[in-house]
């Protein structure tokens, strides 16, 4: 090789090659930080909140093999003491082992891109029988690992510090949390009362509540969108400056994406879903708090008739400002007796409509995403195994699948739920049961999702590249990663947004015949159901406008999964395969 | 390929060294159907021969003869169901885990199709690189100089690193999965119908890199393919292969010159001859080659062979005649099988009614015009009375039992021919027979 072309060769990381050109990025940054920073409370609250959820999950796990030994011990302390004990420890000994091993998968694969067995001196060849190869090692060690850890944190005083370190890591972030917000309810206030002279005091800059909450709505809706745009701006900035491809494939499908208007229809109702969920307790126009979950312990204030400024608690107001029908209807776009702004109306309970709905699209969204993720992630990985071993495990799966698929989903999810809520197991009790539904969507939406992506799968595992794998001594997993995951994950895209929206509509039905969701926590479905019987009365919106939204979000999810798929496969029209889900979703 | 000259002394001592890959009694069969009964699909069914350190050996063939089972069975990316291959002296269907791994470095393969055989959501780089990644050679900087050099060495540039497979036409693709073979500086490699996919135009310059490279690096190919004239060019031996058995195998010229076995005659007068006024006749062969599942009892080719043996009996019958009746037989045999059931054979069936008609319109359609000597009359009506009786069992043991000989009931063993190591397997080269040369010639003017 001559020099000359050595040096064309020098290979910049990512890092070297900002560090050679760090303006564009620093300029992102920059902007990224002040995004942050804008609305810094929101954010960590957020993060909290997802830290609190992920420390659940964490939580509950040590706690399954135990379940299982109790249940097993149960299970066999009618036959004998001693047999039931033993049975006990048997349970537990093996679900704990298989809780590790099953760890053990995820963390190889998710942090661990290095060889633990090899560092510490293992190696296969020498210490095991054949059928020990070197990625099983490989997990078997990171299990040892993580059991050294658990039970280090379950019986040891290390088990203390790390809860004193997260709980003061927790306080940190609350504060922070607690600090300024640029979408905080306070700041841009809707809530005050008319003054005796006819303005109005408590509220942001002395506006009429209206005007104000509209303002804190565009100024969120601006915000996320800005947010959206610098993300995207991120993108391009790294494509011309630091990506060394000057083309990939990507490039393809988002330019047929920005031409594909359905899709980006599709695009518009999901992301203005979506913001109404994550910042719901901002964009109501009342506090959820105060006027949904406990209104007789918040008192506001108003201007009586006799020009007197007293208070009351929301509770008492909410009664005044029910609509039911005939003259005592709160509409859309109007103040309540009490001079509380509600922008959609009242439902019959004299709640704020809008406040109820924005946090029955974080309910929605929360079961959907929790469902579809748990439906998806059995799917692919199943596909991958099946499509790339076939035979019986390929045949298995259908059997197993279409034995799921044959109950109609709907009827399953009713059964189901009202078992556990019968039951009243503490599942059921998570969010309302939003949890337990969530789990019972995943459990049920893997086979149909898997059957629909079985061709495809099929497809993938039989290109010619995943044999060329397998012929330089590739492992299945990272085949499977890396040649197969990334075609199969595009169609279980498609779907995923289809199923989403079968999800949300699924759940309004359920919450409908007051299953599913149980009050206080807010449902869409609910709402329909609440307000069905005013529909031809002046209190119409309590029914139409949750309905109405429902449509559209469930269209918009369609829309997004058909954008695409377009955008990815240009050839595939649009035809049975999203018929199909959309049917799913539907009739399930 | 140019035939190595300039071997070592110490290579030419010991012959045994000289071979690379040997194969004995070698058979892939695919089970797919098991789990509902049936005979597996016997793609690769007893085959032995060698592959000598060095030279290029081609495998020519129908397709669905078996021969790219056979090659990706060589590379171990089908596991053989019986049989022994020893590469260097080591059985490698015995390997597994960390040792089959670590053969793999010597033993690549390139594909047929370069639209399938790069993954399209990886960069060219990548895509090359990753067998050096999975061997864990060297550090990532000295793989990532390795690709470079490789790309240029097949012809393209070093800053096609970060491109994608997309970006580059179906030749360039070609050489990315050359490229890729390379890279772990394997001794042999299989090239699966490596230029069949390609235009025409750039067929030859393919074919030039691999030659090239072959001298570089001092390369053993199995050469798949079944444009004959390829071959031809590249190869230094030929192995023919019909119906999962390698029908003869000898030096590529002497075989092109000369061939010994029937199938290889129909094979080559199928190439346009370029020399106009050597007229050889094309041998259109009967029907379609037998269902691997089922094969013939006795020699693969015996169904379709133009220059089977007949019994002495009937040798002077008309040819026409025999070829309706090689076809009778054929037809009474696809009745026998669809009988067994199998309803997706039935399926198939289905569309060519002739196959099903009464055995009056197959008679018909057969010896209508033909001049049936008494001597046989016979036997066709008795054929035709246990057909209607559904007994289609007894009509075949008839028509073998007249019509039959020694190709339908024994294999024939490989014989050699030739003076350079060829053999060929037809009992034609038993003592006692006419050459299928001689055969071929008189049946086909
Ligand atoms: S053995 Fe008979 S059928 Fe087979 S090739 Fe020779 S002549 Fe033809």
């Amino acid at each position: 090789m001559s020099m000359s072309s050595d040096e064309t060769d020098v290979v910049l990381t990512l890092r070297e090659r900002i560090a050679a050109n760090p303006r564009p990025a620093l300029i992102w940054v920059a902007g990224l930080a002040l995004l942050i920073l804008l609305e810094l409370g929101r954010i960590v609250g957020w993060i909290l909140a997802a830290g609190g959820a992920v420390r659940m999950v964490i939580g509950a796990i040590p706690s399954v093999p135990w379940w299982v030994a109790d249940n097993v011990a149960d299970g066999l302390s009618g036959v004998s003491g001693g047999l039931s004990q033993v049975g006990g420890a048997i349970g537990f000994s093996v679900t704990a082992a298989l809780v590790l091993i099953a760890g053990a998968f995820l963390v190889k694969s998710l942090f661990v891109p290095f060889s633990v067995s090899k560092k510490i001196g293992l190696d296969a060849r020498q210490i095991g029988p054949d059928a020990l190869s070197e990625h099983l090692l490989e997990r078997l060690v990171i299990a040892a690992g993580l059991g050294v850890g658990a039970a280090l944190i379950l019986v040891t005083p290390v088990g203390g510090a790390v809860d004193a370190a997260v709980a003061s890591l927790t306080n940190a972030l609350e504060w922070v949390a607690n600090g300024w917000t640029l979408s905080d309810r306070e700041l841009i206030s809707n809530e005050g009362h008319r003054s005796p002279d006819g303005g109005w005091e408590g509220t942001f800059l002395g506006l009429s509540p209206a005007i104000a909450w509209s303002i804190r709505v565009i100024v969120i809706y601006a915000y996320a969108f800005a947010a959206l745009v610098w993300l995207w701006k991120g993108y391009t900035t790294y494509r011309e400056h630091y990506r060394e491809a000057d083309w990939t494939p990507r490039d393809d499908w988002i330019n047929r994406f920005r031409t594909h208007y359905w899709g980006i229809f599709g695009l518009i109702v999901v992301f203005g879903f979506v913001v109404l969920a994550l910042w719901a307790p901002a964009l109501g126009a009342a506090n959820a708090e105060a006027n949904l979950y406990s209104p007789y312990q918040n008192e506001f204030e108003y201007l009586t008739d006799d020009g007197q400024v007293e208070s009351v608690a929301h509770g008492t107001a909410n009664i005044q400002s029910r609509s039911q029908g005939g003259d005592s209807t709160v509409g859309i776009m109007s103040y309540d007796e009490y001079d509380r702004w509600a922008p959609l109306g009242t439902n019959p309970d004299g709640k704020d409509l809008f406040t109820f709905l924005a946090f029955g699209a974080r309910t929605s969204l929360m079961i959907g995403l929790i469902g579809i993720g748990i439906a998806t992630s059995i799917a692919l990985m199943m596909s991958l195994i099946t499509s790339y071993y076939k035979g019986t495990i390929d045949i298995a799966t259908i059997v197993v699948s279409d034995t799921i698929i044959s109950v109609p989903v709907f009827l399953m999810v009713l059964l189901l739920s009202v078992v556990f809520q019968q039951g009243n197991h503490p599942l059921a009790d998570i969010y309302s049961g939003g949890l337990l539904l969530a789990l019972i969507f995943g459990a049920l939406y893997w086979p149909g999702l898997w059957r629909a992506i079985r061709g495809p799968s099929l497809q993938v595992a039989e290109q010619e590249w995943v044999d060329a794998a397998k012929s330089y001594g590739q492992t299945p997993m990272i085949t499977m990663r890396k040649h197969m995951a990334p075609y199969i994950l595009s169609y279980i895209l498609i779907y995923a947004s289809l199923l989403l929206g079968g999800v949300i509509i699924t759940t309004a039905a359920l919450s409908f015949l007051g299953l599913g969701i149980n009050p206080p926590t807010p449902e869409w479905g609910r709402m329909v159901s609440d307000g069905r019987s005013y529909v031809s009365t002046s209190s119409w919106h309590i029914a139409t406008v949750p309905g109405i939204l429902i449509v559209l979000v469930v269209t918009g999810f369609n829309a997004l999964g058909d954008g695409i798929r377009d955008a990815m496969d240009p050839e595939s029209e649009s035809g049975d395969a999203g018929a199909t889900a959309a049917a799913t979703g539907g009739g399930g | 390929m140019s035939q190595r000259t300039l071997q070592s002394e110490e290579e030419m001592m010991d012959e045994r060294d000289d071979v690379m890959v040997e194969v004995s009694d070698l058979r892939t069969y695919y089970d797919e159907g098991k789990l509902f009964g049936g005979n597996p699909v016997k793609a690769v069914d007893g085959v032995s021969f060698e592959i000598k350190r060095g030279e290029t050996l081609g495998l020519v063939g129908e397709s669905g003869c078996g021969k790219t089972t056979l090659g990706r069975t060589l590379v171990q990316l089908e596991e053989a169901t019986s049989g022994e291959i020893h590469f260097d002296g080591t059985d490698i269907t015995t390997l597994s885990g960390p040792e089959l791994k670590a053969w793999r470095r010597d033993a690549q393969i390139v594909f047929q199709d370069p639209d399938s055989s790069l993954n399209d959501r990886m960069t060219v780089g990548e895509i090359v690189r990753e067998p050096l990644d999975v061997h864990d050679w060297k550090t990532p900087r000295e793989r990532q100089q390795r690709v470079r050099e490789l790309l240029e060495k097949v012809g393209l540039q070093r800053e096609h690193y970060y491109r994608y497979p997309h970006q580059f036409s179906g030749g360039q693709r070609q050489r990315i999965g050359v490229a890729r073979t390379l890279t772990l500086e394997p001794k042999f490699i299989v090239l699966d119908e490596p230029v069949s996919a390609l235009d025409v135009s750039v067929q030859a310059e393919v074919i030039n890199l691999l030659e090239d490279l072959q001298d570089e690096f001092d390369l053993t190919y199995l050469f798949i393919a079944h444009d004959l004239s390829v071959v031809r060019h590249i190869c230094d031996r030929v192995a023919v292969m019909y119906l999962g058995n390698i029908m003869e195998i000898g030096p590529t010229e002497e075989l092109f010159a000369d061939p010994a076995n029937p199938y290889t005659h129909a094979l080559l007068s199928a190439i346009p001859e370029p020399d106009p006024t050597a007229h050889r006749d094309r041998i259109t062969l009967q029907g379609t080659p037998p269902n691997p599942r089922d094969p013939p009892s006795g020699c693969p080719f015996s169904t379709r062979c133009p220059a089977r043996i007949r019994p002495e009996e009937y040798e002077n019958l008309d040819d026409t005649l025999w070829t309706q009746l090689d076809l009778l037989r054929e037809i009474v045999r696809e009745r026998k099988r669809a009988e067994r059931g199998m309803s997706d054979r039935l399926k198939s069936l289905l569309g060519r009614e002739s196959r099903f008609g009464s055995i009056n319109e197959i008679y018909d359609e057969l010896f209508k015009g033909l001049e049936i000597p008494d001597s046989i009359q016979p036997v066709l009506e008795q054929v035709a009375d246990d057909v209607r009786a559904k007994n289609e069992e007894s009509a075949l043991e008839l028509l073998n039992e007249e019509f039959g000989s020694v190709c339908d009931t024994d294999i024939p063993a490989y014989h050699p021919v030739g003076d350079d190591g060829r053999v060929s397997l037809c009992h034609r080269h038993e003592p006692g027979h006419d050459t299928p040369r001689a055969v071929i010639d008189r049946r086909h003017r």
